[in-house]
């Protein structure tokens, strides 16, 4: 609903109007008759929780997203933007969570990457684009190097690049998607100050997070969306954070919130890791490895906690234990005080191991597939007799498994392409959950889906770890992060820097140990000086 | 009414391949010529059997290219791997005693037989109980001592009977045994590179259609000899059994075409192998993630592909009296045509064996029709490329897309002001 004050004033023009914007993939809804406006100058925070339609909506803005429903406006003309060169044309960019730059090419490369500067209508114009750059990254502090593959910059440099990029475009509208979940505490200090200067310039910035202190700390206006649906938008000076968690979460908080549970048991280890480490493909002066010396131990019955920033090697932690990197891969693991050697999937799954990976269609889940394919694939061997399918067998897992995890579906045949990301994400679950594992690796197992979802994973990773499983949590989301763990490892550029217990839980002490530069746990530093 | 025109229209919809199939057959029978008795020649049960026999070699291929195609590779070795194979048959059926294709077959064939006995009876073995948990095991020692030591005994069996037909050449079965177990061997080698060597399925075999092509010209002697197979004289009698109509209808070349159609379409549909397949096109990574042994699949659905294909290489030498190094060149297209015509998706996971089936049967009447009605041979080429163009994009439903596409591009923009319809209604916040 647009709120009293968002009736545009009749001698302000709006930069951006999206109106009654509507967008499905297949039966799901991911935008419903939703309006958003933007002001020249503003910064304008959109919220939500995972898959509540943020970035669906920018994407339709960015001119990626070629069907949906509903009227543009940029200043106040119609636009069509079916594809991205429409938006660039219109004055629009997109920073994207994963950045979109060239690894290979330089750093002017990149800003010009689709604009070149010409000369005699074939030759690049390499030294006006260089000019160019180094005057516009000047304006943003860029600390960096010009003459240097963009593959050597820090991410936060990266990300200057980006929006240098856009301003080169001349763009007059930047959105930036979740621009901070890489960054340390000081380069995010650093890339607020960026926006400000632009905003003053006039630039209209869309910035789409989920970290409160950003958003109150940063957006002039606040534009909440849930389940695709425009909830509210606020001044950010008047905004609160608890008002603003309700109009994100919705009636399920207390439900969420009710999952606390007591404080840690002392168990008999279940998986134990020594001096985990992967070597880095292209090793970099400030990253030698993408982990190393990583060590842990996890009971029955816990539930163990990675955090740290992207990149920060969580999911590579996972992926060795998992043996999705033998051969570049080192260090020793006990399973059940049993020393393993876990050099692939079918090992891993053997020693009743399960890995769900943070992105769930690219290798979680076959979408042409029906549900019970994709469930009993994993155990296809337990459904045959003599190398034949027993179809009465496969439909039965299925459908058990349907029941056990609230799988809402027509029929155990349909494609899991077609299936809301909540329910998709339980198939996942459900694949693992057929091999019976002791060892349960979960990389972001909320990424993307409802919050009724989310609930029902929450309660049923609790209820796993009951049941005597070892969980190893990795989540990008620290409220999740620390109301499932018992315990947190906090990594940094691949190194252990802090164990937390429960007590020690919080969103700060979190985001210090996980920023470069940040303090780092006594037992740890010493590991951190040898290297 | 409308819900059952929907769902008439879906039903036509997913048998539109059956439904292309049969006015391409009415198109046959009108346009057909009438021979001087008044009957229509399209329709007589020789050519009927003509279409089949023509078909069977690049609907043998089309079979094990299915395969290939559903794991989301693809296989152009094929038609240098029919012409070893029919270089191969020709040469063990004419020559006796210890030539270059008997020395290099029956090693081979040996290795074959100890390798495929030492792989499934450990892994039937595991599954012979209904449904057993015991099946996710790996076999003790035991069970795969027995396995190796069964095929050491099968491979000595094989050896002693291939090197007792040396003297008087081979025999009908013996090259159907021996020849496809070379094309299995060099098929598996190549799926073993791809699966291992993680590289483009089309690049590998690509080198091997270049490399095989090779083996079979070496293997006739210096020039592209053409080794000619007489019956009765410089070959066993028995080998013309594969040119014979099966109750002077079907065609012997027709029966095999039939039976792998069935046999691998029913491994498809209905075995754990068939799944990996589906589910390794469907996603190789999530496949890869689910402890699957995805190389091993890879390898199999090569092997199986170069195994029919040189059988498709007998069958050549039978129909033609002859073994020719260039037998099969152009096989490869002509059978990944008939596939995508089939509707099984490029990049995997989708499609069938029936859909490959009605693909090579539309593929082989059509080339009929053209050669009834006297058609340029050029012109035919020309049509054929047109027709597997409008098929597969009839088959992916892009036209549909295109012209939705298009609307989007050519909205009307309005005057920016909203319509009636569009004002927004009280959201619900609960």
């Amino acid at each position: 609903m647009s709120s009293p004050d968002s009736i545009s004033q009749p001698t302000e023009r709006l930069a951006l109007e999206m109106r009654q914007i509507s967008k499905s993939f297949g039966p799901t809804e991911v935008l419903r008759r939703v309006d958003f406006e933007l002001r020249p100058g503003e910064i304008h925070a959109l919220m939500g929780e995972n898959g509540a339609g943020k970035t669906t909506l920018m994407k339709i803005a960015a001119g990626l997203v070629e069907e949906f429903e509903g009227k543009i406006l940029v200043d106040g003309q119609l636009v069509n933007l079916t594809s991205p060169r429409d938006a660039t044309r219109a004055g629009i960019a997109m920073i994207q969570q994963e950045l979109s730059l060239v690894p290979e090419l330089q750093v002017d490369e990149n800003i010009f990457l689709g604009q070149e500067r010409l000369q005699s209508l074939f030759f690049v114009d390499r030294k006006s684009q260089i000019d160019t750059a180094r005057d516009v990254l000047k304006t943003l502090d860029f600390p960096g190097r010009l003459q240097a593959p963009v593959s050597q910059l820090r991410v936060g440099e990266q990300q200057l690049v980006e929006i240098a990029k856009a301003l080169v475009a001349k763009a007059r509208i930047m959105i930036m998607d979740e621009a901070t979940s890489a960054l340390s505490i000081n380069e995010t200090e650093r890339l607020f100050q960026v926006i400000r200067r632009l905003a003053a310039e006039g630039v209209a910035i869309v910035y789409i997070s989920h970290r409160m202190e950003e958003v109150l700390a940063v957006a002039h206006t606040v534009t909440v969306l849930r389940d695709g649906r425009h909830v509210g938008t606020v001044p950010g000076k008047d905004a609160t954070r608890r008002e603003l968690i309700r109009m994100m979460v919705g009636r399920e908080i207390h439900e969420m919130l009710a999952e606390d549970k007591g404080t840690t048991k002392a168990a008999k280890p279940m998986l134990e890791v020594r001096n985990l480490s992967l070597e880095h493909p292209s090793p970099t002066p400030n990253r030698p490895m993408l982990v190393q010396d990583v060590s842990f131990s996890v009971g029955v019955g816990e539930v163990f906690g990675l955090g740290g920033l992207l990149g920060a090697g969580r999911t590579e932690v996972l992926q060795v234990l998992y043996g999705l990197h033998p051969g570049t891969s080192g260090g020793d693991i006990w399973i059940e005080g049993k020393p393993v050697q876990i050099l692939g999937p079918v090992q891993a799954k053997a020693l009743g191991i399960a890995l769900i990976t943070e992105d769930r269609k690219r290798d979680g889940l076959i979408l042409g597939a029906g549900i019970d394919r994709n469930i009993g694939l994993p155990v296809m061997r337990t459904l045959t007799h003599l190398g034949i399918v027993l179809p009465g067998k496969e439909r039965a897992l299925a459908k058990s498994m349907m029941r056990q995890l609230n799988i809402h579906a027509r029929d155990p045949e349909q494609p899991t392409g077609s299936l809301s990301g909540g329910n998709q994400q339980k198939v996942v679950v459900g694949k693992c959950l057929v091999t019976k594992p002791r060892v349960f690796l979960l990389d972001e197992p909320t990424r993307g889906i409802d919050v009724g979802a989310k609930a029902e994973i929450y309660r049923l990773i609790r209820d796993l770890a009951d049941q005597g499983l070892a969980i190893v949590v990795a989540s990008s989301e620290l409220p999740e992060l620390m109301l499932l763990s018992d315990r947190i490892l906090v990594l940094r550029e691949g190194r252990p820097t802090a164990l937390l217990d429960r007590s020690d839980f919080s969103q700060e002490t979190i985001l210090e140990y996980a920023s470069p530069g940040g303090a780092v746990q006594p037992e740890f530093s010493k590991l951190g000086a040898t290297a | 009414m409308k819900g059952l025109l929907k769902t008439g229209g879906q039903f036509l919809l997913k048998t539109k391949l059956f439904w292309g199939l049969a006015v391409l057959y009415g198109a046959g029978v009108i346009l057909s010529p009438i021979n001087r008795k008044g009957a229509n020649i399209f329709l007589e049960s020789g050519n009927q059997a003509d279409v089949l026999r023509q078909v069977s070699n690049n609907g043998i291929i089309a079979v094990g290219m299915t395969l290939v195609i559903l794991t989301g590779g693809i296989d152009l070795s094929v038609g240098s791997m029919m012409s070893l194979g029919c270089m191969l048959c020709a040469m063990l059926l004419t020559l006796q005693g210890w030539t270059t294709a008997s020395s290099a077959s029956i090693p081979i064939l040996a290795f074959v037989a100890v390798f495929l006995c030492g792989y499934l009876v450990p892994l039937v073995a595991t599954n012979l109980r209904r449904g057993s948990a015991k099946a996710v095991q790996r076999a003790g020692w035991a069970t795969r001592l027995l396995g190796v030591v069964l095929g050491l005994f099968v491979a000595g069996l094989l050896v002693w009977w291939t090197t007792s037909q040396l003297q008087t050449k081979f025999g009908v079965l013996g090259v159907l045994v021996t020849v496809p177990a070379v094309g299995f061997a060099i098929g598996g080698l190549t799926g073993l590179i791809i699966a291992k060597g993680k590289l483009q399925p089309f690049i590998v075999t690509l080198a091997m259609m270049v490399a095989v092509v090779g083996l079979a010209r070496l293997l006739g002697g210096e020039t592209a000899a053409v080794y000619p197979v007489y019956t009765g004289s410089n070959a066993t009698e028995k080998f013309e059994i594969l040119r014979t109509l099966v109750l002077q209808v079907v065609p012997v070349p027709g029966i095999f075409f039939l039976v792998a159609v069935l046999a691998f379409g029913f491994i498809l549909k209905y075995s754990a192998f068939g799944r990996y397949i589906y589910a390794i096109g469907g996603n190789e990574q999530a496949a890869r993630l689910a402890g699957i042994h995805v190389d091993q699949i890879k390898t199999a659905v090569y092997a199986l592909s170069g195994m029919l294909a040189s059988l498709a290489g007998v069958l050549y030498t039978s129909q033609y009296r002859q073994g020719k190094p260039d037998a099969g060149a152009g096989g490869e297209l002509d059978a990944i045509a008939a596939v995508v015509i089939g509707g099984t998706n490029l990049m995997g996971g989708k499609g069938s064996m029936t859909g490959t089936f009605v693909g090579v049967l539309i593929f082989g009447f059509l080339t009929n029709i053209l050669l009834l009605k006297n058609i340029n041979s050029n012109i035919q080429f020309v049509l054929k490329g047109a027709i597997i163009l409008g098929a597969v994009l009839l088959q992916e439903g892009q036209i549909g897309l295109w012209w939705k596409r298009l609307r989007a591009r050519t909205r009307k923009l309005g005057t920016g002001e909203l319509r009636k319809d569009e004002v927004q209604q009280p959201a619900d916040l609960r």
